[in-house]
């Protein structure tokens, strides 16, 4: 590792700011007694929305590997974690609140870490579709296994209301909760903008290239998926101390998916958009859930649907390609700055941009020609995928 | 004997799904999320026309064609655009369409589970019936063989099939032998949605109960069954399908029946782990 | 240089803030909420959308009845009452967000919530702020373990002894089939094996997982000599299962409890085996009180109400009539002093309620003490 070199991008302030200013909102309402325990819960919940996107973030937009099962690696660290807080409240006495979530926490994530290697290792040998039906595999699974253990309650949950951490007085979780946001944004912008950070996105941008170039593909890998695996054990770890039961339910696919509408909302790669897209949904959840009644909660659903089709449609349609460069923030602000942001080596570079990724299959770019013209070959750009050469 | 037939019926549904799943990962290189929601919009098509005529067989012509034109609509509107880009971007936007379709469905019927109506029932065959086989296992599963058996000879003795084996076999050469492949595509598409209506069928005769969420489960399972068979490979989806439909009816006779989702799953990372590309798949090797 | 020490400035400002706050903190307010009431504030919880909606909106519709006969009374004293129902989805989070919502808009006294697990968190919740519930229909025990909560329905392991003891006197082979992912299945299930190990009995169970599995053909193969099945289950399940029987050509009845109230209108005119299930509400009979109920449910929402509509009804009028026996009068009454009033009052001697699921009573325990109907269908 050598010396240990920490510096602050801009950008990496604006994320801790974002959460320090929620933070501080939060405390000064609760100082001067506006802070409703409904409010605290509703920090609560941006919090550990926070922690889960910018984890499976750093999962989708940095290593490039679809994860399907994040709501299974909350499920661990919310069952194990609760578990051993529950034990630890029996031991260290009901007064010792804190103690009790802190080491719950790290027991919890280390648990869901755990299991976050166990899935890294079939991502060594599998790649795109593959690993996403497995993250997605792994999320039933360990639902199904958690659903039958007596000792965690089995079907009727685990019990975790001698935890409940925020009392009608002093709903202080969310505190704890944007605290572990923090020391999370921390690690992880920092590993992003180290060599480890552009070891993996050279692995997200061709993993052949990365590894010819002498990256441990394996080890970062593993890595990436131990650290995302970590703090969604601690967001489960939260999660036990709101509410109780513990119920395998909660953490179904559609779980999985709502965070990955964060991050592609977001926009995958970016750290503030998924802080933002993260607080904006959960916030628009808060409020649907006393307005939609009946049927109409699918709704919500239907406009999560239309939001990834669209999203992801008009960011990666190669069709589009020159209206988004056109038209898109980044070009706007590219006019703005033109001076300093034209020096390639300060451009953006932990963003993904996925309409440059290049293709591994050749024959896609032969695809996104229109074939009901006459044939004309494709630009030599799009066959050889950017910069490969065959 | 009575599980394994059972094992046998479940398994042609789980097939005939994985199917759909494999041919258009051959074709279009891409995991069509959705292909599971097809099957839930099958059945309720049939479910509504059952209600509207009385009518089986137009309840099921009604939901063969519905799925069809979903099908190559879902492609033209959601896939066409990104063919090209990065196919992490394709599978979310798969998923997106699935949520869509869920989602459609809860608000135009509800949530709740709604019984399929009493017109919708196969006569007893008391020769079967008296061995303890359900006439609906039996139908399943001969009807899965025969959809099967004739999907196999399409693909090899038509022209067509030709063209979608060379389409997956080598879509650039394909290309310069003059074979339309957006043509090909949506033709796949079609099929594989009519697969899911069949599908759906079957389903419908097992589990007489229609509500939103209904293709998820056997979506995912098919596809499960599609991966472990090694996908793209026709014969493998088969396979896989048929194995996971055993393996699943067997565990749930067993102690162990707690524990089938896991089982089930278990066994998807488990080969995948030991042969990467299933059972019966072609290894590609990666080019720079 | 300048950076690190930003940054150690930061996590230490972030310490400190927690250091400040989380042991103290004797600082937001509580009271008054229902200060400004101009009614009384009947809350609850319940999955008003998504799989289990069916639920939730019969306890709401069945409890707006009740509201509107209340209050068509003259309410309590004149003052009349309100309730409202927040939509939990059936998830425990949302019960919880929920409560504190209804309890920040000065919630007095609650039915709780619909389903187990959500009440579970309701019931946590209510037991820091000292808040009466009377839940329609969380029957698992540990929603009504605090001294506060109480229930109308009949508690999951009273159904699974009843079901136990019936079946042993009347039949022969005895087969099971439950729901291994659901609260309330495995709750009669485990109740039920234990009250047959009771009684010496040998049966034969078969498990089901429905959030993945509707297809009941091997766990109907197995059971299909039984004279009888048990289900402790729900109707959609049951239905199916129904169905499975007659395609498996057995004729075994069926028993089940109160969840498979509801299941004629999942089966056809296929279906000939004999369906039993315990139940507290029969909407088709002749009681005074029911039947009123029923008519009032009719005129009102153009359908049968079902049980679930009937608890719903009853824990707001039985809330009614405890408050009215404790004499309650003040209308901007606390929750803690409301509950200490109207615990004192239902579980006092001589104090019933008849309701539309039959005449009850309560001890300090919680559960309703009240007389199981078995209801025959088909026959």
């Amino acid at each position: 590792m050598g010396k240990i070199n920490i510096k602050i991008k801009p950008k990496h302030l604006v994320n801790y700011s974002i959460v320090l200013v929620m933070l501080l909102i939060g405390v000064v309402m609760l100082e001067t007694g506006n802070l409703r325990p409904s409010i605290a819960q509703l920090f609560t919940q941006i919090g550990y929305s926070i922690i889960l996107a910018v984890s499976l973030n750093f999962v989708v937009g940095f290593l490039g590997e679809l994860s399907l099962g994040h709501a299974g690696f909350m499920c661990v660290g919310a069952y194990i974690g609760g578990l051993s807080a529950v034990m630890l409240k029996q031991a260290l006495g009901a007064s010792a609140k804190l103690p009790v979530l802190v080491i719950a926490m790290l027991i919890g994530g280390l648990s869901a870490a755990v299991f976050g290697f166990v899935i890294g290792l079939p991502s060594l040998r599998l790649k795109g579709d593959y690993l996403a039906i497995v993250t997605l595999a792994f999320g039933e699974i360990v639902r199904n296994v958690f659903m039958n253990q007596k000792i965690f309650g089995g079907a009727r949950g685990l019990t975790t209301g001698s935890l409940t951490y925020d009392t009608r007085r002093a709903p202080t979780l969310f505190i704890v909760t944007f605290i572990v946001a923090l020391v999370m944004l921390i690690i992880i912008q920092n590993i992003v903008r180290s060599k480890h950070g552009r070891a993996i996105t050279a692995i997200r941008d061709n993993e052949i290239a990365a590894k010819a170039m002498g990256i441990n593909v394996t080890f970062y890998k593993l890595f990436v998926f131990i650290v995302a695996a970590f703090f969604a054990g601690c967001a489960g770890v939260i999660y036990a101390h709101t509410t109780t039961p513990v119920l395998y339910t909660f953490f179904s696919y559609n779980y999985s998916i709502e965070i990955l509408v964060m991050v592609v909302l977001g926009g995958m790669g970016s750290i503030t958009g998924s802080i933002f897209s993260a607080m904006f949904i959960t916030i628009v959840n808060f409020m649907l859930q006393s307005q939609l009644s009946g049927d109409l909660a699918s709704l919500r659903n239907l406009i999560y649907a239309v939001i990834l089709i669209v999203v992801v449609v008009f960011s990666n349609a190669p069709a589009l390609k020159s209206f988004r460069e056109k038209y898109s923030l980044g070009a706007l602000f590219a006019k703005l700055f033109r001076g300093k942001l034209s020096d390639p080596a300060k451009r953006k570079d932990d963003e993904a941009k996925w309409d440059r990724v290049p293709t591994k299959i050749k024959m896609d770019a032969l695809l996104s020609t229109d074939l009901n013209v006459d044939y004309t070959p494709a630009r030599p750009e799009d066959l050889n995928g950017g910069k490969e050469g065959k | 004997m009575i599980t394994l037939i059972d094992g046998l019926s479940l398994g042609s549904i789980y097939a005939l799904i994985a199917l759909g799943y494999t041919m258009v990962y051959g074709i279009a290189k891409m995991l069509n999320f959705a292909h599971g929601d097809i099957i839930m919009v099958g059945a309720y098509a049939i479910m509504v026309t059952l209600a509207a005529t009385v009518s089986p067989i137009a309840a099921i012509v009604a939901a063969i064609v519905i799925c069809t034109i979903l099908g190559i609509l879902v492609e033209k509107l959601a896939y066409k655009p990104l063919r090209g880009a990065s196919p992490l971007a394709v599978l979310i936007t798969a998923i997106g369409v699935s949520y869509f379709l869920q989602g459609l469905a809860q608000l135009v019927f509800g949530s709740q589970p709604k019984p399929v109506g009493s017109a919708w029932k196969l006569p007893a065959i008391e020769a079967i019936n008296s061995l303890g086989i359900t006439t609906a296992a039996a139908v399943t599963l001969v009807c899965g063989i025969i959809i099967m058996i004739a999907l196999t000879l399409f693909i090899n003795c038509t022209r067509t099939g030709s063209a979608m084996l060379a389409v997956s076999e080598d879509r650039g050469a394909a290309i310069l032998m003059g074979v339309n492949v957006n043509k090909i595509i949506s033709i796949t598409f079609a099929i594989g949605s009519a697969l899911a209506a069949f599908a759906g069928m079957f389903y419908l005769f097992q589990i007489p109960n229609t509500e939103p969420t209904l293709g998820a489960m056997p979506g995912i399972t098919a596809f499960t069954a599609a991966v472990i068979g090694g996908i793209g490979s026709i014969p493998g989806a088969m396979v896989g399908g048929v194995l996971l439909g055993v393996i699943e009816k067997f565990c749930l006779a067993s102690p162990l029946a707690p524990y089938t989702v896991a089982i089930k799953f278990s066994l998807l990372i488990l080969i995948l782990l030991v042969k990467p590309t299933g059972l019966l798949g072609k290894v590609v090797r990666e080019k720079v | 240089m300048k950076k690190t020490l930003s940054l150690v400035l930061v996590l230490a400002m972030a310490l400190l803030v927690l250091a400040g706050c989380g042991g103290n903190g004797e600082t937001g307010s509580v009271d008054g909420y229902t200060a400004n009431n101009t009614e009384y504030f009947i809350g609850g919880t319940g999955p008003l959308t998504g799989d289990a909606s069916s639920y939730g909106i019969s306890v709401q519709n069945g409890a707006n009845i009740a509201i509107e006969e209340i209050n068509a009374a003259g309410g309590l004293n004149g003052v009349n009452f309100k309730f409202d129902i927040k939509d939990d989805q059936a998830a425990a989070d949302k019960a919880s967000t929920a409560y504190d919502q209804l309890f920040e808009a000065g919630m007095q006294i609650a039915i709780g919530s619909v389903t187990s697990g959500s009440c579970e968190a309701f019931a946590t919740k209510a037991a820091s702020d000292s808040l009466f519930f009377m839940t329609p229909s969380a029957s698992a025990e540990i929603c009504i373990q605090a001294p506060n909560a109480f229930r109308v329905c009949f508690g999951d392991p009273d159904q699974g002894v009843l079901a136990a003891q019936e079946l042993v006197a009347n039949y022969e082979t005895i087969g099971a089939i439950y729901d291994e992912s659901d609260t309330y299945s495995t709750g009669i299930y485990e109740a039920f094996e234990a009250e047959m190990a009771n009684l010496g009995k040998e049966y034969t169970v078969k498990t089901f997982n429905a959030e993945n599995n509707k297809d009941f053909s091997t766990q109907v193969e197995a059971l299909k000599d039984c004279d009888v099945i048990f289900l402790p289950i729900y109707y959609t399940e049951a239905g199916l299962i129904a169905k499975a029987v007659v395609a498996k050509g057995s004729d075994a009845v069926l028993f089940g409890c109160d969840g498979l109230d509801g299941v004629a209108g999942q089966i056809d005119e296929t279906v000939t085996n004999q369906i039993k299930y315990i139940t507290p509400f029969d909407v088709n009979s002749t009681d005074a009180t029911v039947s009123a109920f029923v008519t009032a449910y009719e005129t009102k929402y153009g359908s049968k109400p079902d049980q679930f509509a009937a608890d719903g009804y009853d824990a707001v009028m039985a809330i009614y009539e405890a408050m009215k026996a404790a004499g309650v009068n003040d209308v901007t009454i606390a929750p803690d002093a409301l509950c200490e009033a109207v615990t004192a009052a239902i579980t006092a001697e001589g104090f019933s309620y008849t309701g539309a699921t039959g005449t009850m009573s309560w001890d300090a325990s919680g559960a309703a003490t009240k007389v199981p109907v078995i209801i025959e269908l088909n026959k």
